[in-house]
C-alpha cells in the first residue's frame, strides 16, 4: 500500500513538472505567474533527483554506505571529519553560492523569461548536477583529491596543466566581471556607496571582537556585524540627504573601480583574521538568510512575470549584450544551469567530510539543484519588473541614449513603454539620483528583490529593500574578490617559486606585495577596460567569463568521462558525454563568434576594425582612448582564442584516453582508494 | 513539535559548522585541550590560511 501511495505521488509530482513546463513554454501573450516557474523548477528537480541521480548513484556509481570514507579512514579533525548530511549539505550550498546564478539570468532575460528559464532547469538536471555529483563521488574515492590532482591522474600531464592554466585565468577574468557588477551598482549612488563603505570598517571590528575581545564566538559577533550593517544601510539614506555628505560618496566609475583595486590589494596582503575571515562569516550568513527570504517573499506575493516570453532580441540586436539565444543564452546563465567552478568546491573541502557515500547523493546533486533553484528565483525577480524599467535599467547609454528623454524613446519604441517620470519616480523611490543605464544585472535584480520584499511587508520601504539587496549582492562580491585575490595570488606564488624561490614564499613580504599587486593589476586591468567601455563593459566581459566558466566545466566532464569509461567502458559514458559535447558546441560557438563575427557588437575582431576605421577617417572622439579600445578588443579576442585551444588541448587528450581504454589499447587503471569496511556508527554522524 | 525542535537543532549545528566553531569543538577535543584567548588564536591562525588558499565559486 505504502508502495503504490509512493509510486501515485511520484507520478503526481511528474505530471506537475509536464504540465508547468508545457504551461510557461507554449502559453503566449497572457501574463503567466511565477508560480508556474516555482512548481515547473521544484517537480522537475525533485524527479530528476529520485529517479535520475539515484540511477546514476546506484548502478554507475555503486554507491556503498559500507565502505568506509575518507572522513572516515583519515579523520584528523580538521580537514577530513564525517558530517551530518543536512549541515554538509548547508555547508557545500554555501561554498557554490555566487553572485553567478543571480546576475546571469536577470541579463538573459533580456531573451524573455523562456530560453533562460528552460536552459536553468534542464541544464541542471541533466548537466550541472551530475557534474557536481560525479566529481564529488571521483573525489571521494580518491581521498579528496582536487580536480586539478584528478585530472593529472586520469587523463594526464596536459589535462592537469590545462586545469590549472584555467583556474588561474578564469579567476582573473571572473574578479574583473564581477568587480564590474559592483562598480556599476554603485556608480553615482551616495547611498549604496557609504553603505558598502561601511561594510570594511565592521569586518574589522568584527576581526579584533574575535581575535581580542571575545575569542571563538562567531556566531555571536556575526549577529552584531549584521545589525551594524542594517544601521549602515540606515545611515546610508542619512548621508544620500545630506548636501554636505552626498558628494563625498557619489562617485564615478573610474573612482569607484580605483577603490576596488586598491581595496583588493590591501585585502589579499592584510592579515586573513583582520578582514577576510570576518567578512566571509558576514557575508555566508547574510547569503544564506537573503536566500531564503526571497524564496519565502516570491511564495508570499507570487509576482505575474511582466516580461514576455520571448523578446524581439532573439534575433542577436539585445542591448543589454550583442548575441542570438544560442549560443549566447547558454554562456550568460552559467552557474545556474551548469558551472565549472563547482567541480572545484566539489573537489575540495566537502568531499573529505561525507559520513556515508550516498551522502553524495543529496550533497553533490541536491546542493545544485537548490543553487538552479536560486537562479529561477533571479528570473522571476528580473521578469517581475515592467520591461520598459527592465531595459532602461539595464542597457548602456551608447545602446539607448544618454539623456532620459532619449533613452525611454528607444525603450518604448521597442514595444516596451516607459516614461521619464516612471524612472524618475522610481529612482526617488528607492533613494537613488537616476536609474538609467545601470548595467551589470545588479541593479535591477535588487529592484526586483525591493519590489517582492516590498510587496510582502509594505511599498513605504522600497527605498531601504533596495538597499538591502544591492548590500546583499556587493557583500558577497567584495568577499569573492578578496579571497579570490588571495586564492590567486598563491597561484602566482607557487608558479614563480619555480622560477625564483623567495618569491615562492607566502611570509615573504616583498613577494607578497609583488605578486598581490600583479594579479590585482591582471583583473584591475580588465574591470577598468569595463568601465571605460561606451557600450558598459558587461558586453564584451560577462560573454568572456561564461565561456571561461563553461569551459571548466568541460575540464570537470572530461575528468568524469574518463571515470565512467574506465569503470564501465562506453556503456554509461553518455551520462557525462552528453553535456560535455553540448558544452563544447556552446563554448565554440560563442568563442568563435566572439572572435570573428562580422557584427562589432558581437565580434572583438569587427569591433576593433570598426574603431580603427573611424580613427582614420578621423571620426574618433577621443584618439588616445579609441586607441586604447582598440587595444582591448582583441585582447579580449587572444584570451578568447587561448580558452578555445585549452579546451580542445583536454577534449584531445581526454578522447585519446578514452579510445585507448575502449580499443583495448590502454590498462583502465581506477585510482581509487582500496575499499575498507565501515566502522562509524549512526550516532556519530 | 519535536520535529520543529530538530530542525531548530540542525539550523544551529549548521550555522555553527559555517562559523568554523564546530571545527574549534573538535580542535579541542582531538588535542585534550580547553577552550582559552589563546588557543582560539592558534586554532585560528592554523585553519584561516587553509580555507583561503582555495577558490571562491562564482
Amino acid at each position: 500500500m505504502r508502495r503504490m501511495l509512493g509510486r501515485l505521488l511520484w507520478a503526481a509530482v511528474s505530471v506537475a513538472a509536464a504540465y508547468a513546463l508545457a504551461g510557461i513554454a507554449l502559453n503566449r501573450g497572457e501574463p503567466v505567474n511565477s508560480v508556474w516557474l516555482v512548481v515547473a523548477s521544484v517537480c522537475t528537480y525533485l524527479v530528476g533527483f529520485r529517479f535520475y541521480a539515484r540511477f546514476i548513484g546506484a548502478r554507475v556509481m555503486g554507491l556503498n554506505n559500507e565502505r568506509a570514507t575518507p572522513a572516515e579512514r583519515l579523520r584528523n579533525g580538521h580537514d577530513f571529519e564525517p558530517t551530518n548530511k543536512w549541515i554538509l549539505f548547508g555547508h557545500h550550498f554555501a561554498a557554490i553560492a555566487g553572485p553567478g546564478p543571480l546576475v546571469g539570468p536577470v541579463l538573459a532575460a533580456q531573451f524573455g523569461y523562456l530560453p533562460g528559464t528552460l536552459w536553468i532547469i534542464i541544464g541542471a538536471v541533466l548537466g550541472g548536477c551530475v557534474q557536481d555529483f560525479v566529481i564529488l563521488f571521483a573525489s571521494m574515492r580518491r581521498d579528496g583529491k582536487s580536480l586539478g590532482q584528478m585530472a593529472r591522474e586520469e587523463i594526464g600531464r596536459l589535462g592537469g596543466l590545462t586545469a590549472l592554466v584555467t583556474v588561474l585565468l578564469i579567476m582573473i577574468i571572473l574578479l574583473a566581471v564581477i568587480a564590474l557588477v559592483v562598480v556599476n551598482a554603485l556608480k553615482g549612488s551616495p547611498w549604496g556607496t557609504f553603505t558598502i563603505a561601511c561594510t570594511m570598517p565592521i569586518a574589522i571590528f568584527m576581526g579584533l571582537y574575535l581575535r581580542y575581545w571575545r575569542p571563538g564566538k562567531v556566531l555571536e559577533v556575526s549577529l552584531i556585524g549584521f545589525a551594524l550593517v542594517v544601521l549602515a544601510i540606515v545611515g546610508g539614506q542619512w548621508v544620500a540627504e545630506s548636501p554636505r555628505l552626498a558628494p563625498l560618496f557619489t562617485l564615478s566609475g573610474t573612482a569607484l573601480a580605483w577603490a576596488v583595486i586598491i581595496y583588493g590589494f590591501f585585502a589579499s596582503a592584510l592579515p586573513v583574521w583582520l578582514l577576510l575571515a570576518p567578512r566571509d562569516y558576514l557575508s555566508t550568513f547574510v547569503k544564506l538568510g537573503v536566500v531564503f527570504m526571497l524564496a519565502g517573499g516570491i511564495l508570499l506575493v507570487r509576482p505575474p512575470l511582466q516580461l514576455p516570453a520571448l523578446t524581439r532580441f532573439a534575433d542577436g540586436t539585445g542591448p543589454i549584450f550583442a548575441g542570438t539565444i544560442f549560443p549566447f543564452c547558454f554562456i550568460t546563465i552559467a552557474c545556474g544551469a551548469i558551472s565549472g567552478f563547482h567541480s572545484l568546491i566539489s573537489s575540495g573541502t566537502t568531499p573529505k567530510m561525507i559520513a556515508r557515500e550516498w551522502h553524495a547523493w543529496p550533497v553533490g546533486y541536491g546542493a545544485m539543484a537548490l543553487e538552479s533553484f536560486v537562479a529561477i528565483m533571479a528570473m522571476i525577480a528580473a521578469c517581475a519588473l515592467q520591461p520598459g524599467v527592465y531595459f532602461a535599467v539595464n542597457s548602456p547609454a551608447g545602446i539607448i541614449g544618454e539623456s532620459p528623454a532619449a533613452a525611454t524613446a528607444t525603450v518604448t519604441g521597442w514595444g516596451f513603454p516607459v516614461t521619464p517620470a516612471d524612472m524618475e519616480t522610481l529612482a526617488r523611490e528607492v533613494g537613488e539620483q537616476t536609474l538609467f543605464h545601470r548595467t551589470g544585472g545588479a541593479p535591477s535584480l535588487a529592484l526586483g528583490m525591493a519590489h517582492i520584499f516590498a510587496g510582502s511587508a509594505g511599498r513605504r520601504l522600497l527605498g531601504f529593500w533596495y538597499h538591502f539587496a544591492i548590500m546583499f549582492e556587493a557583500l558577497f562580491i567584495l568577499t569573492i574578490i578578496d579571497a579570490g585575490t588571495r586564492v590567486g595570488r598563491f597561484m602566482l606564488q607557487d608558479l614563480l617559486g619555480h622560477v625564483c624561490k623567495p618569491l615562492g614564499r607566502t611570509s615573504w613580504m616583498p613577494g607578497v606585495i609583488l605578486t598581490s599587486a600583479a594579479v590585482v593589476l591582471a583583473w584591475g586591468y580588465f574591470l577598468y577596460q569595463g568601465v571605460l567601455d561606451p557600450l558598459g563593459g558587461i558586453n564584451s566581459l560577462w560573454p568572456l567569463f561564461g565561456i571561461a566558466n563553461q569551459l571548466l566545466a568541460a575540464v570537470a566532464l572530461c575528468v568524469a568521462t574518463t571515470i565512467l569509461v574506465k569503470m564501465h567502458g562506453a556503456r554509461y559514458m553518455w551520462i557525462t558525454c552528453l553535456p560535455l559535447a553540448w558544452l563544447v558546441t556552446v563554448t565554440f560557438s560563442a568563442g568563435y563568434q566572439k572572435i570573428f563575427s562580422t557584427a562589432p557588437r558581437v565580434g572583438f575582431l569587427a569591433q576593433a576594425a570598426e574603431l580603427e576605421a573611424g580613427l582614420k577617417a578621423g571620426t574618433a572622439a577621443n584618439v588616445a582612448e579609441t586607441q586604447a579600445l582598440i587595444f582591448n578588443a582583441r585582447l579580449d579576442a587572444a584570451v578568447c582564442g587561448l580558452f578555445l585551444i585549452l579546451v580542445l588541448a583536454i577534449l584531445a587528450d581526454s578522447i585519446r584516453v578514452w579510445y585507448g581504454v575502449l580499443s583495448g589499447r590502454r590498462e583502465a587503471r581506477l585510482l581509487e582508494a582500496p575499499f575498507v569496511l565501515t566502522r562509524l556508527k549512526a550516532e556519530e554522524i | 513539535m519535536r520535529s520543529l525542535k530538530d530542525c531548530w537543532r540542525l539550523l544551529l549545528a549548521l550555522l555553527r559548522e559555517l562559523a568554523d566553531e564546530n571545527a574549534y569543538r573538535r580542535h579541542l577535543a582531538a588535542h585534550g585541550r580547553r577552550h582559552s584567548p589563546e588557543e582560539w588564536r592558534r586554532f585560528w591562525d592554523e585553519r584561516l590560511p587553509a580555507r583561503f588558499v582555495r577558490p571562491r565559486c562564482c
